[in-house]
């Protein structure tokens, strides 16, 4: 018992630590004249406006396409349903900036598409926005709606088919209702994920500046923290709304109970559906190809030879370096995060007392922090203090950036193994620890995978925290994809994009091998 | 025949509270050396909470538990020299049959080669032998319970108390398992708690019922002095006329028997 309590109190001295003090420290910083000063700059109403247009109609069209296409992978019978649920997730593998810069390598003033189709209209602005934050926001609606349309019980649609219901009242009646919370979910997921987003509108937003984007100017740019700290908690507005809206929206529609799981066959939507997933692939694959095409191309459009140079200049301007830094940020977050959330998880999974409640509350709590706020508040608050600039304060802040999903994959876990294993262990006198060790961790081996492989890609992906707390060394390898393209260097940039997206892939390549091979062992 | 047997297990008033409602009010029996004894009642009738207090997983508000004539209110669950073996089998799916029944052995001292003999001792009790080398999940639910059961009693418990074992298993599987529980009981010496909400298990295995409602003991005697005295209404109503119905539904195939002979 006495370890127990040790370890609460280490959990909750760090949460304290590492996320209840820093914002409040942010907060702090927040005075009447400081936010009056900001509210009366032209600048900032307008970042309202763009802000709020660009994020509900992105949200909106984001919604939609990912519904759709999971609609198209569940409930018609397709083939190749793997390959477009992998094409469809690609997305999540790459930073936000990379879909941007994507779009500038697509439709930018020398895009490929742009010279192809000899198009006249500028992606800079709203409509780069959209698009960009669509293209990275669509993944994660993606799967969420997926997970709810796969385990849908389909006998209401077979009672309602005998009692000769027809196609459109048993949607309106039966599949709408069932999925009215996931979207509710959904969309405060995604809206949230593109009003925190700076990478998209900092690269094509042009003119149209975001509140994201005005909040980086200020405390990055121009290192005035107390205007951030203002915007910062504005961005805390929508990301506290959604969270609570989600938390009181429980129960995400799964019936604990399925007996079996619709799989409708839809003959005459087939055509339609294979075209909309091929169209959704290559909407995904184009900017990865025009990366491609752009650093084995000597100098596009004028010179389209092949060449290997840019890979070795872009070497040379520090990518292997820096590439190495991000991977060691990576596995070290990853190892310390997946540690931190299995302990964490654990103590509310399977030992339940007051104290459990709160830490659960905390730790679902800080899904609602955005990227930018938490690094804001980690320059304020570790400002004077040894850990400031060094790697390990960019571990910290991926370890409590990226904490919620995958304690939350742990604890859903663990809520389902047998309750009774540690009181059997206490009955035959072998340790909690042990009982942990030797049973409960084989059992939950692949979700500590799946936990292990979040924290990476994810760090290796993250500018929004790291570009306030990065040290200049070691710098990790997301923050040049800004870096190279603001010196036009645009071949260095597609190039950089490639190799998160190589190693990301690779990483996503051994988890579900692993997985693959553990579950092989078990039987 | 309990008179002249010692008593193993002795409850003094025990209450136990969750918030506002209290579960167990002021409960006391006691259990004879190598008795059969099953504690019926409904589900949230405080069952359940009195094992897991006899068990020591839970500490009662108030009041004692004797064993043997020591007070083991406050002793540590694994010192208390009982086993339990719960619903869902709570089986270490990672390790095979034997590995489950060995493991625990390995923390009290014993040597890799005794464990693995004592525990093969064991499996072969239950007649598990061949299925040493399988894991859970390839056991059928009586095997699995009978593993359960191995692990407990590889121990050397002398009291092993059962926390609805059955429920979870299929009739065929129920009526072998009861004579196996039997058969152990006798073999062993071991005295067996037996919580059930199901009155034919509890009135075909045991050598007294405690019947509870809500916290407290309605009745507490051998099967046929609660059918020939039943103490309350309670006990009439939820004990007998459940078991009387069973009866009736069964007496219409009395006159044909079972082996299909008129």
């Amino acid at each position: 018992m006495m370890r127990i309590k040790t370890v609460n109190f280490i959990i909750a001295a760090f949460f304290i630590v590492f996320l209840v003090l820093p914002l409040c420290s942010m907060l702090h910083r927040i005075t009447a004249e400081g936010f009056l000063s900001l509210v009366k700059m032209p600048q900032f109403k307008s970042a309202v406006k763009n802000t709020i247009v660009t994020s509900l109609t992105a949200t909106a069209i984001s919604v939609i396409i990912a519904f759709l296409a999971a609609w198209c992978l569940e409930r018609t019978s397709i083939k190749f349903k793997s390959v477009f649920a992998m094409m469809f997730v690609l997305p999540m593998l790459i930073p936000s900036i990379s879909h941007a810069f994507g779009l500038v390598s697509l439709f930018g003033a020398n895009g490929f598409l742009t010279n192809i189709f000899k198009l006249k209209r500028s992606i800079y602005g709203f409509v780069g926005i959209l698009a960009g934050s669509v293209m990275y926001s669509f993944p994660v609606a993606f799967l969420m709606f997926d997970g709810v349309l796969k385990y849908e019980d389909c006998t209401a649609y077979k009672a309602a088919e005998v009692l000769g219901i027809d196609a459109f009242h048993r949607f309106s009646a039966i599949t709408v209702p069932y999925l009215k919370k996931t979207l509710i979910s959904v969309f405060f997921a995604v809206f949230t994920m593109i009003v925190t987003d700076y990478g998209v509108p900092l690269m094509v937003g042009g003119k149209t500046v975001t509140l994201s984007v005005l909040m980086f100017n200020r405390a990055v740019s121009m290192i005035d923290y107390d205007s951030g700290s203002v915007i910062g908690a504005i961005l805390l507005i929508p990301a506290v709304v959604a969270f609570l809206v989600d938390f009181f929206n429980k129960d995400n529609g799964q019936s604990s109970f399925i007996t079996e799981s619709a799989q409708l066959r839809g003959g005459p939507c087939l055509l339609p559906a294979y075209c909309y997933c091929i169209l959704l692939c290559l909407c995904v694959l184009a900017p990865v190809v025009s990366f491609c095409f752009m650093f084995l191309e000597t100098k596009y459009p004028v010179n389209r030879e092949f060449t290997v140079s840019h890979v070795i200049r872009t070497i040379n301007r520090g990518a292997g370096t820096y590439l190495l830094n991000s991977l060691i940020y990576a596995v070290l977050s990853a190892i310390s995060g997946t540690v931190f959330a299995f302990c964490c998880s654990y103590l509310t999974a399977r030992v339940k007392n007051t104290y459990s409640k709160i830490l659960h509350l905390i730790s679902i709590t800080s899904m609602a922090i955005p990227g930018i706020v938490l690094g804001l508040s980690y320059v304020i608050f570790f400002h004077n203090t040894p850990v400031y600039s060094t790697a390990i304060i960019v571990v910290l802040a991926n370890m409590i950036h990226f904490f919620s999903s995958p304690y939350l994959m742990m604890y859903n876990t663990l809520g389902k193994v047998n309750m009774n294993l540690e009181s059997v262990g206490m009955i035959l006198g072998v340790g909690r620890l042990r009982i942990v060790f030797d049973v409960i961790v084989p059992k939950v081996r692949c979700t500590l995978f799946e936990m292990f492989g979040y924290f990476f890609v994810n760090s290796m992906m993250t500018i929004s925290a790291v570009a306030f707390l990065a040290p200049p060394s070691p710098k990790p390898v997301a923050l040049m994809i800004n870096q190279f393209e603001a010196q036009r260097l645009m071949e260095s940039a597609a190039f950089v994009s490639l190799l998160i997206l190589a190693v990301n892939l690779f990483m996503k390549g051994v988890i579900i091998l692993l997985e693959k091979r553990d579950v092989l062992k078990a039987s | 025949m309990e008179i002249f047997m010692k008593n193993k297990l002795e409850i003094r008033e025990i209450t136990k509270r969750f918030g506002d409602s209290e579960v167990l009010e002021n409960v006391s029996f006691d259990v004879a050396d190598g008795e059969f004894l099953s504690v019926l009642g409904p589900s949230g009738c405080g069952k359940t909470t009195l094992l897991r207090i006899l068990i020591g997983l839970l500490k009662p508000d108030s009041g004692r538990i004797f064993k043997d004539d020591t007070d083991i209110t406050d002793y540590k669950c694994d010192s208390r020299g009982m086993g339990i073996v719960f619903q869902n089998y709570a089986l270490f799916e990672n390790m095979t049959a034997l590995q489950n029944v060995e493991y625990a052995l390995k923390f009290h001292g014993k040597s890799k080669s005794e464990a693995r003999e004592t525990a093969m001792n064991m499996l072969s009790a239950v007649d598990l032998a061949e299925h040493s080398g399988k894991k859970p999940k390839y056991l059928s639910g009586g095997q699995q319970q009978r593993v359960a059961i191995a692990r407990t009693l590889v121990l050397n418990p002398d009291i092993v108390l059962f926390d609805e074992p059955m429920s979870a298993l299929d009739i065929a599987a129920r009526l072998a398992m009861r004579k196996e529980l039997k058969n152990l009981q006798k073999r062993f010496g071991t005295t067996m708690i037996y919580v059930t909400h199901d009155q034919e298990e509890a009135f075909s295995m045991s050598d007294r019922i405690m019947i509870l409602d809500k916290g407290n003991i309605s009745q507490i005697d051998t099967p046929e002095n609660i059918c020939r005295y039943p103490a309350d209404n309670y006990v009439k109503t939820f004990v007998l006329d459940n078991l009387q119905a069973k009866i009736d539904s069964l007496s219409r195939f009395t006159s044909i028997g079972c082996n299909g002979k008129v």
